[in-house]
């Protein structure tokens, strides 16, 4: 290399020597980088946690024994059918119905079930307190129901002639048919009315794809039970995702668009007020392509730091908007880096090639002499 | 000559003028279009999230109990206590009426009789208003159960409460109980009606058209859907509603939310009241509404305010990470476009200018472009706001001047954007002012 400049070279002196133009294009570059990776990074995590969300509406499918055989309620074994079938996201809860009379003679609905699973199953429930599940005689008392009995401590129901005596752990709202029931653990509620689990209530976590496939699953394992899904919460979710999706993906597109646009106005600005040292290499000999080889090579290098310090950066935010928003994290996505590292380079491209028209028109002579 | 400098500054460079310009135009243009979508996303989050149905529901206070399992009435209670219907348009004027959205009441009631062909007809029934004007005076409400059972199918049409005279009206089925009859669009079903009179109830016959078939989804589509006044000639019972479903435009309930009004001070019980939440909202029901119970329906309100708050959520944070970049974009930008002019600061220097000035002027250029481009930005970002809501979000009201320009965002977006290109251009301008001017000029940058 005696007495010819490497590219190399020229290159890091030119990053150097301009120190502050360089940062601030690095910068451009990093901010660029880095607004794609944390929206790219929320934008495919997000119908993930937005169907999270929308397990608090509870059960989106209803398997009930056929209304053909009547009162004989599901299979012994119905829950645990279901449960493989839903697949391992899915909660589940049976429910047993039958009519009793309170102490005061009011006919009232008695459910038998789980409460871990009901409690697990449906987030809106507002109870006073959960009864232990040690205690195989408790019971739930719902707020409407609570008013046609006597004593809330000590229940005393009567179904077919057979007494039965419960604690009352307290009241349960709802503002939904529940507020009319007394419901109660489910090994005690077989053994008093010898009834069967007549309903389970599944929730199975995604859209309507996913929900209409666990149907399908259901109804083979189990074609002597009715299985159907609770279509205002399927078709609504399945909306509300939609929507959100579609207007992240604006929110997405103009973000990138907005960084790309100023991002080119600040690098091509800095290509372009370096005309004297274009003009000089041209003087000096070297070739149009030669140049903006040059300028290209600068702007990538540039892209390729702000690709990697924008990653971090970005990976981060992402991380951070998920906590904040959703209480579960976002972890860093690699799978998206192709995207960042490909919008980065064709921004970095664009701004070297932009200015070349303008260039090209320099007589370097009229350029060298001054303005 | 100042002014003059000025002028000629943006009449000479247009091409870096039109570069940073453009770059605060875009960066506005995003930060207005986000900031006018977060703002607006509640509302229609929350009418999308009106498919799940009532989030508020009434009912007589001194009921029996409902003896209700899967849907269906296993003990249908005769008698019991009843709403008024002509007590319903009092909803129109309690303190947040105008975010009540959805009213419909029901009675549900037996109907008894047979097809055109004789086969026997002993079914659930229960009136409903499909499109009903409420009104207290002022400008009614259309509404009904149609539009609060969003995920109802019907094929055919649904009955008009116009259509109900003393001996016949019309009906829908419910598709499990048109199947099982063998029923159809436009065939009859004859039943009776009673009319209550001085202790002794007379029936006489009554004859519903049938308009249209149902489909739920759920046990409700074995039953007889009728106008509600009927079902209140069927059942010899008029005026009267056993339950009625409300839907509301609501605040997410916090810890304030749940307290006891009566057990609040006057103040803060005022404040309570005069709050959206389900909870005041009703409370505000049982006081207008004589025999009333209210209740949140807590299924559809609790989850409803979840995802209402996620969503929005995720809107302010994105939107927040939008100025951010934006405002870091916007000032690389400026800060290079000052940057380049440095032999122009040394030339003023040299002349005699006072540093004073020089900031001056380069600050009222600043000033000028941030306001210019930043009132073009946020005239489009409403623009593109409004469009990208009525592309994702269909059928919303039309669109006037006035719900696609909002005034408040305006002075927020100028000024961020002013304080963003000035803080930008600050460093640069302090640095060039502080270099030799002879330095400057000689190396030529």
């Amino acid at each position: 290399m005696s007495g010819r400049l490497s590219m190399g070279a020229m290159l890091r002196r030119s990053l150097v020597h301009r120190r502050a133009r360089s940062l601030s294009a690095l910068l451009a570059m990093t901010v660029s980088a880095a607004v794609a990776t944390a929206l790219l990074t929320l934008y495919a995590d997000l119908d993930a946690k937005l169907h999270h969300e929308f397990r608090s509406f509870g059960a989106n499918i209803v398997v009930t024994a056929a209304s053909a055989d009547n009162g004989k309620g599901l299979p012994a074994d119905a829950l645990k059918v279901v449960e493989n079938a839903a697949g391992t996201n899915a909660v589940a809860a049976e429910f047993g119905y039958a009519v009793a009379t309170t102490d005061r003679g009011t006919p009232v609905v008695v459910a038998g079930t789980d409460f871990d699973a009901a409690r697990r199953l449906n987030a809106w429930w507002q109870v006073d307190s959960w009864p232990a599940p040690t205690d195989a005689n408790a019971a739930l008392l719902g707020q409407r129901a609570a008013n046609f009995i006597a004593d809330e401590r000590t229940v005393q129901l009567t179904f077919a002639d057979k007494p039965l005596t419960l604690h009352g752990a307290g009241r349960l709202r709802t503002g939904g048919d529940e507020d009319s029931r007394i419901y109660m653990p489910m090994a005690a509620f077989t053994a008093w009315t010898s009834a069967q689990p007549s309903v389970i209530e599944v929730q199975v976590s995604g859209g309507a794809a996913q929900v209409e496939a666990a149907i399908n699953r259901l109804k083979k394992q189990l074609p002597q039970a009715k299985v159907e899904p609770v279509r205002q919460l399927v078709e609504g979710e399945s909306r509300i995702v939609d929507k959100t999706h579609a207007l992240m993906y604006g929110a997405v597109v103009l973000i990138a668009l907005t960084v790309a646009v100023s991002v080119l106005a600040t690098l091509s600005a800095s290509v372009l007020e370096r005309r004297r040292d274009f003009a000089l290499m041209k003087a000096l000999g070297g070739s149009q392509a030669h140049l903006m080889g040059m300028f290209l090579l600068e702007a990538l290098v540039l892209a390729l730091a702000g690709v990697a310090v924008g990653f971090l950066v970005g990976s981060a935010a992402a991380w951070t908007i998920s906590r904040i928003n959703f209480h579960t994290a976002s972890l860093p996505r690699l799978s998206v880096l192709p995207m960042v590292f490909l919008l980065n380079v064709l921004i970095a491209t664009l701004a070297a090639l932009f200015p070349v028209r303008v260039l090209r028109r320099l007589e370097p002579a009229a350029l060298l002499k001054g303005d | 000559m100042f002014f003059r400098l000025l002028m000629e500054s943006f009449r000479r460079q247009r091409r870096r003028k039109t570069l940073a310009g453009l770059a605060i135009l875009l960066g506005t243009t995003a930060v207005t279009a986000m900031l006018a979508l977060a703002t607006t996303i509640g509302d229609r989050i929350h009418k999308e999230l009106a498919v799940y149905g009532a989030n508020i529901v009434a009912y007589p206070v001194a009921d029996l109990l409902d003896v209700k399992v899967g849907g269906v009435d296993v003990k249908p209670a005769s008698g019991g206590t009843y709403l008024k219907e002509s007590d319903l348009k009092k909803l129109r004027g309690i303190f947040w009426a105008n975010n009540i959205t959805g009213v419909s009441p029901e009675l549900p009631i037996r109907v008894l009789g047979a097809t055109s062909t004789g086969t026997i007809v002993d079914a659930a029934g229960i009136g409903l208003w499909f499109e009903h004007d409420l009104s207290n005076g002022g400008s009614p409400l259309r509404t009904g159960a149609v539009a609060l059972h969003s995920w109802w199918k019907l094929d055919g049409a649904w009955p008009n409460e116009a259509a109900t005279t003393d001996d016949s009206a019309e009906a829908a089925l419910g598709k499990a109980m048109a199947s099982r009859l063998g029923l159809k669009a436009g065939d009859v079903i004859q039943t009776a009606a009673q009319t209550a009179a001085k202790n002794q109830s007379t029936s006489r016959a009554f004859m519903l058209r049938v308009t249209g078939i149902v489909s739920t989804g759920d046990t409700t589509d074995d039953q007889v859907f009728l106008p509600l006044n009927a079902a209140q000639k069927i059942a010899g019972t008029p005026d009267v509603v056993k339950r009625v479903e409300v839907s509301a435009r609501t605040k997410p309930e916090d810890a304030f939310a749940r307290k006891d009004p009566d057990s609040l001070s006057p103040q803060l019980r005022e404040i309570w009241y005069c709050r959206p939440y389900a909870n005041s909202i009703a409370y505000q029901i049982r006081e207008a509404i004589p025999g009333a119970g209210a209740e949140q329906v807590r299924r559809v309100e609790q989850s409803e305010g979840n995802v209402l708050k996620r969503i929005s959520g995720l809107m302010w944070l994105v939107c927040a990470a939008a100025l951010l970049a934006a405002g870091f974009a916007v000032s690389a930008a400026m800060a290079t476009a000052i940057l380049e002019r440095q032999g122009e600061i040394g030339l003023m220097r040299s002349l005699g200018a006072s540093r004073a000035t020089i900031a001056l002027l380069f600050y009222a250029e600043t000033g000028l472009l941030a306001i210019f481009a930043g009132g073009l930005g946020y005239l489009a970002g409403s623009g593109l706001a409004a469009w990208l809501g009525a592309r994702i979000f269909s059928g919303e009201g039309a669109t006037t001047l006035g719900t696609v320009l909002n005034p408040v965002l305006f002075p927020v977006v100028v000024t961020i954007a002013l304080a963003v290109a000035i803080a930008g251009s600050t460093p640069s301008i302090r640095r060039a002012l502080k270099m030799d001017p002879s330095a400057i000029l000689r190396a030529d940058v």
